[in-house]
């Protein structure tokens, strides 16, 4: 049996006044493409935002790779992020942006690029290299988000909304290649969206509605167990 | 170990690299300073009688008293402005890829005011050559004694902008930082004239100049730069940097990152 990678208990979060997650649990497990798929508003940046630290967590307990999240050192040192919005220094080059997330992830220039010489090719950003990261189209800066993500070799890849603004063709080559490294990788990816298309039958999905988990579980299992046809039916079962 | 070094390592090289790629930036920060050398202090210097005061052993000219502060104030700029970017990236967006790192947060924070103190450092360092050019008293090598002292001074100052701007939610504009923070900072402090001129004419104000941090930054530039030491103003310029710090770490933990 496959162990949790990621693990939230009982989480509740409020800004000031405004309750945005209540009682919220969730697992991923090693190995696994996992989806958290909810409206707009209904807290998944928040849960990101909590397992990334970026906000503090006040209740409930998070642990990655057994680590709780207080003891950041270690649970954060296995995992890669890509968030929503763009983080790249656009007046830097690829390879500077590399070279500066590496380090922060404790790593050499020299090592940086050695651990991800083979996601360099795959992703087709040899030529780009060097190319100051403002020249970049929308696709090309996800791409470059997602390697340096890879950079430190992570357990655990976490990716908000990563293709939202992006064309089709665009979208569907970020998640194939992200699905890849589930199975080639034995990565666990938790993929947080709102866009049904991007979601699998055999997909671990966890649906969230204002701030509360309506139903956790494998998708055709899931659209099964409510005798709907399709996820989006499910779903708008899920959160009317 | 390693992986703190890297860490410096990479922060410092992309504050330089931006740093490099921003030239009007850093020629704007170097007008302000030259303006009050080259514009205000010959005005000035007429109208004030420099007696000899440590740590200088006889008459100087006003452009020569002047230039310590104006060093001041290029750190001081520069500390409010990347600090002010260092919380509005919290919210938006690289600031994130720093936060999230399995580094100590606090020394990620401290390589990144370090960085922004070489930065500064440079455009001090460019500053006090134009202004030996320009002809004030100033030797090669006491600018070299002085980059310890302008490196801390710089830090001193990046982490006060750091707590200011994480604390009081109005300072969202660089206009309002500079009505409030920095030129009641700059002014009440010994950069322009020396205290007991003050004392002269307000005990209030010499008393609030008294406990201004800026007036112990400006005066360890001075002494630096004369080739002097003063055990009571490195002193107070160490605390400063203690407390500095405690405040900047508190002041950004205790900031909300806003809902995306």
């Amino acid at each position: 049996m496959k162990k949790n990678i990621l693990e939230v208990n009982h989480i509740d979060f409020s800004y000031g006044k405004k309750r945005v997650l209540n009682n919220i649990s969730l697992s991923i497990k090693e190995g696994t493409f996992s989806v958290l798929l909810g409206l707009n508003g209904a807290g998944k940046s928040t849960i990101f935002s909590l397992i990334t630290r970026l906000q503090n967590l006040v209740v409930g307990e998070i642990t990655i790779n057994n680590f709780p999240i207080k003891d950041y050192s270690n649970a954060l040192k296995d995992i890669g992020i890509v968030f929503q919005e763009p983080t790249l220094d656009l007046d830097l080059t690829v390879k500077q942006n590399l070279y500066y997330y590496g380090a922060l992830k404790g790593l050499d220039f020299k090592q940086t690029i050695l651990t991800i010489a083979d996601e360099i090719k795959k992703l087709e950003l040899e030529e780009h290299l060097d190319t100051q990261v403002r020249k970049l189209n929308g696709g090309h800066r996800r791409r470059v988000e997602i390697l340096r993500a890879l950079i430190n070799k992570p357990k655990l890849l976490l990716l908000d909304e990563p293709t939202v603004g992006l064309d089709l063709k665009s979208r569907f080559d970020i998640l194939e290649y992200v699905r890849d490294l589930v199975k080639t990788k034995n990565i666990s990816v938790l993929w947080i969206t709102h866009l049904f298309d991007e979601v699998e039958q055999n997909d671990d999905i966890t649906v969230i509605k204002a701030g509360e988990i309506v139903d956790a579980g494998i998708v055709k299992d899931i659209v099964n167990k409510y005798k709907q046809e399709n996820l989006v039916e499910t779903f708008n079962y899920l959160v009317r | 170990m390693k992986k703190y070094i890297y860490c410096m390592k990479g922060i410092v090289y992309k504050e330089l690299i931006r740093f490099l790629k921003q030239q009007s930036r850093f020629f704007s920060a170097l007008v302000r300073p030259l303006l009050w050398l080259f514009i205000f202090s010959v005005g000035f210097k007429t109208a004030l009688g420099l007696a000899i005061i440590p740590p200088y052993e006889t008459y100087i000219t006003y452009e020569t008293y002047i230039v310590p502060g104006l060093v001041g104030m290029v750190l001081l700029f520069n500390g409010m402005q990347s600090s002010l970017t260092m919380i509005f990236d919290r919210e938006m967006g690289s600031m994130k890829i720093l936060l999230t790192s399995y580094i100590n947060r606090n020394y990620l924070l401290f390589c990144k005011m370090f960085a922004t103190a070489i930065v500064s450092t440079l455009q001090a360092i460019t500053f006090l050559i134009i202004a030996i050019l320009y002809g004030v008293d100033i030797s090669y090598g006491a600018i070299i004694l002085t980059i310890p002292v302008i490196i801390v001074s710089s830090i001193i100052l990046n982490a006060f902008a750091l707590f200011i701007s994480s604390v009081i939610k109005q300072l969202e504009n660089f206009a309002t930082v500079m009505n409030f923070v920095i030129f009641p900072m700059f002014f009440l402090s010994s950069a322009l004239y020396p205290l007991w001129k003050i004392k002269d004419s307000s005990l209030l104000l010499f008393n609030i100049s008294s406990y201004n941090p800026f007036t112990y930054i400006v005066e360890a530039i001075r002494f630096s730069l004369y080739g002097k030491f003063e055990l009571e103003i490195f002193l107070i310029l160490g605390i400063s940097f203690v407390i500095s710090l405690i405040m900047a770490f508190v002041g950004f933990k205790s900031k909300k990152v806003s809902h995306s």
